[in-house]
């Protein structure tokens, strides 16, 4: 004999019931008077949840739920009750906390930009030139504005650019240059995916007498283009807000803010990783035209000493490029591998 | 417990008195639930999410009681899965063309905005049906002219009058998703007032001020200490101070705000014949709770998260009465078909944020 409340089929109303177990066959009694009765086959017991009575719906959506709490019924399947076990097992739990970093560390730190990279070689030329395109488009309407430069100082880097470009044997019409004014960029160059390489008039200045240095720099942006990656950056940030967005489901915006920076972090590493592997090349490259690592340090010199001025904001630390002193060191010390 | 109330509700006395909202969950049975969901949700990658999402609402919709009676929630986890699985799908489309092709990824962006009162809708929609107390489930009935308006148009407009129409357009928002939800086959109705939300905005626009240029002198302090120090340690110390104190500040102001909107539209909320709410939720209180939360969470890297939940949930719950009317037993449940989750999940996924305070 069980108490608990009796609900009607598609009603608010609710009884005080007994339930009383044959068997197989349960009967409701609210009043004395029999309400509801059914053999167990036909009956759906909800899952087992802590804390929570397992209640019994009938076929035509009457419910019998018990008063007590822990309740659980002879009948019901053992299947439900493993999740229960699972969830109040202090190994298992203890197993899951070091498990759950380990495993999550995995998937956002390897798999996410394994796939990622994966996915990169499988993206059609046309698609990388689109993007190419678009983003550029982008970027020219918000922060760049027609070079300063005289026609001449901007043919020495066209120079400089279409020599570097043939010595490296890259085809001309792929890789192409421009020259920008921009207060947003300051000094600086970049590379987009398509082959197009900016170089702003601030840079271009800077440098203008070295130019063996602003090559180096040119041979770090080409290895950008080469190595594919600003479309691996797009696609790691996909995959990523994927496996986000599965993971999630419906957290609130405390986990959000967590999982967020989570990604902020990797996106971070990886476009740090990034810059390794374009200084690598440009190194690389360096040797094999007979110039020396000595000219990219030279390069970041120049930089260095003119970000001293407005680049002591503590935000720098979360910049996407690994410390400057470290690079010119690399640069200085750096031996081709055979 | 009071459980014996409801079978004799016809007796005209029983309307006075309200039904305090229980809530009987409690951190250390949903941490287990909480971290079995985690480690398996990430050993199937993702896919059992769908489970851990239905078990935690069943958790947490089943140990809420109301004058003895616990609600349910209803969504299977194939529902759930069928409509995540299609919304990921969408959503990774979406997020390739948009970071391959910018341009057109703006223009879908456009396209997207025409979507979001349908998302709205639906998913409101899903979540009522899903939602079961005494054999009747809620509903939700509203128009996809009125949720753009609402939704899309009037926040739009909103930024041309620098957000001074925000708190209305709220209003309105609240207003819209309350008053088409339904108790069976009783409407909800809602009488909310612009005064309340322009009252609770300004508050916490002039707290937020305050807090931020509190902060701003601690911080200009502890950077005048460390005037020339090793230059990544005072970065890192900087780093790891005002992460948690934003969260702190955010989630403080977030409680005040939601404390006062959520007992104006509790008070001002009933379903004709069946009941009336009571929300005497102190807004320094629940700052207080949520605040406390988003740093316990962020201090132990998640771990305090089932504790913080728990907490908050409980004490929304302590604060909730309602009075129960004699129409409650003649409730009728009515039909609305509303199998799918895929709008709702495509909600989340896309960040249209549908939350019922
Ligand atoms: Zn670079």
């Amino acid at each position: 004999m069980i108490r608990g409340y009796f609900y009607q089929p598609n009603s608010s109303r609710v009884q005080e019931a007994i339930a009383r177990l044959n068997d197989s066959h349960i009967a409701v009694y609210a009043d004395d008077e029999c309400v509801c009765e059914s053999s167990v086959e036909t009956l759906q017991v909800s899952a087992h949840l802590p804390g929570q009575a397992s209640e019994l719906t009938f076929t035509d959506g009457a419910r019998f739920v018990p008063l007590d709490v822990a309740h659980r019924w002879s009948f019901q399947s053992g299947k439900s009750s493993l999740l229960a076990k699972l969830e109040s097992n202090l190994v298992l739990i203890v197993c899951a906390l070091v498990a759950t970093p380990v495993l999550l560390y995995a998937l956002l730190f390897k798999l996410v930009p394994g796939i990622a990279v994966t996915a990169v070689q499988t993206v059609p030329d046309a698609v990388v030139e689109q993007m190419g395109q678009q983003s550029m488009a982008l970027i020219e309407r918000t922060v760049l504005l027609p070079s300063d430069l005289s026609e001449k100082e901007q043919a020495a880097v066209e120079q400089l650019w279409l020599d570097t470009v043939s010595q490296l044997d890259l085809s001309a019409q792929k890789y192409r240059v421009d020259v920008y004014r921009s207060e947003h960029f300051g000094a600086n160059a970049f590379a987009l995916p398509h082959g197009q390489v900016v170089v702003t008039d601030e840079l271009a200045r800077l440098l203008a007498d070295n130019p063996d240095a602003l090559r180096a720099i040119l041979l770090h942006e080409i290895g950008h283009v080469e190595r594919m990656h600003s479309v691996r950056l797009a696609s790691q940030a996909a995959v990523a807000s994927i496996a986000i967005a599965m993971l999630v489901g419906d957290m609130d915006i405390v986990a959000e803010v967590v999982l967020g920076s989570g990604s902020a972090l990797l996106d971070l590493q990886f476009s740090q990783n990034m810059e390794w592997e374009a200084d690598n090349y440009a190194l690389a490259q360096l040797h094999r035209l007979g110039y020396s690592g000595e000219h990219f340090a030279q390069a970041l010199e120049s930089l260095a000493e003119l970000g001293e001025e407005h680049e002591q904001s503590w935000l720098k630390y979360l910049s996407t490029h690994p410390s400057l002193q470290e690079r010119i060191e690399h640069a200085r010390s750096y031996t081709p591998s055979p | 417990m009071d459980s014996t109330s409801t079978t004799t509700a016809a007796e005209p006395g029983s309307q006075s008195t309200p039904s305090q909202l229980l809530f009987t969950g409690n951190g250390k049975e949903y941490f287990g639930i909480w971290i079995v969901n985690l480690l398996l949700t990430l050993v199937t990658l993702g896919i059992y999410s769908a489970w851990a999402t239905v078990r935690t609402k069943q958790y947490f919709y089943g140990h809420t009681l109301l004058d003895g009676h616990r609600f349910d929630y209803l969504a299977t986890p194939i529902q759930i899965l069928k409509g995540r699985l299609l919304a990921v799908g969408l959503f990774v489309i979406y997020s390739m063309i948009s970071s391959y092709f910018p341009l057109v990824g703006a223009m879908m962006a456009f396209a997207l905005a025409l979507l979001v009162p349908w998302m709205i809708n639906q998913g409101l929609k899903f979540s009522m049906r899903m939602t079961r107390y005494r054999n009747i489930r809620f509903a939700f009935r509203g128009s996809y002219g009125e949720a753009m308006v609402n939704f899309v148009v009037l926040p739009f407009v909103s930024i041309f009058t620098l957000y001074l129409l925000m708190p209305w357009v709220l209003k309105r928002i609240d207003a819209y998703i309350h008053s088409n939800i339904r108790y069976g086959d009783k409407p909800v109705q809602v009488q909310l007032q612009g005064k309340e939300y322009y009252a609770a905005a300004l508050l916490v626009m002039l707290l937020g001020i305050l807090m931020m240029m509190l902060l701003g002198l601690a911080f200009s302090l502890v950077g005048g200490i460390n005037i020339n120090p090793d230059e990544l340690g005072a970065v890192n110390f900087g780093m790891f101070l005002i992460v948690p104190l934003y969260l702190f500040v955010i989630s403080a102001l977030q409680g005040i705000y939601q404390a006062l909107i959520r007992n104006h539209i509790l008070n001002n909320a009933q379903i004709d014949e069946v009941a009336e709410f009571k929300s005497t939720l102190a807004p320094q209180r629940y700052a207080l709770i949520l605040a406390t939360n988003a740093a316990a969470i962020v201090l132990t890297a998640g771990l305090a998260f089932p504790w913080a939940k728990v907490r908050k949930v409980r004490a929304l719950a302590e604060a909730t009465q309602v009075v129960l009317l004699p129409g409650a037993d003649q409730v009728l449940d009515t039909a609305q078909q509303a199998e799918s989750s895929f709008a709702e999940e495509a909600a989340n996924v896309f960040d249209v944020d549908i939350s019922l305070t």
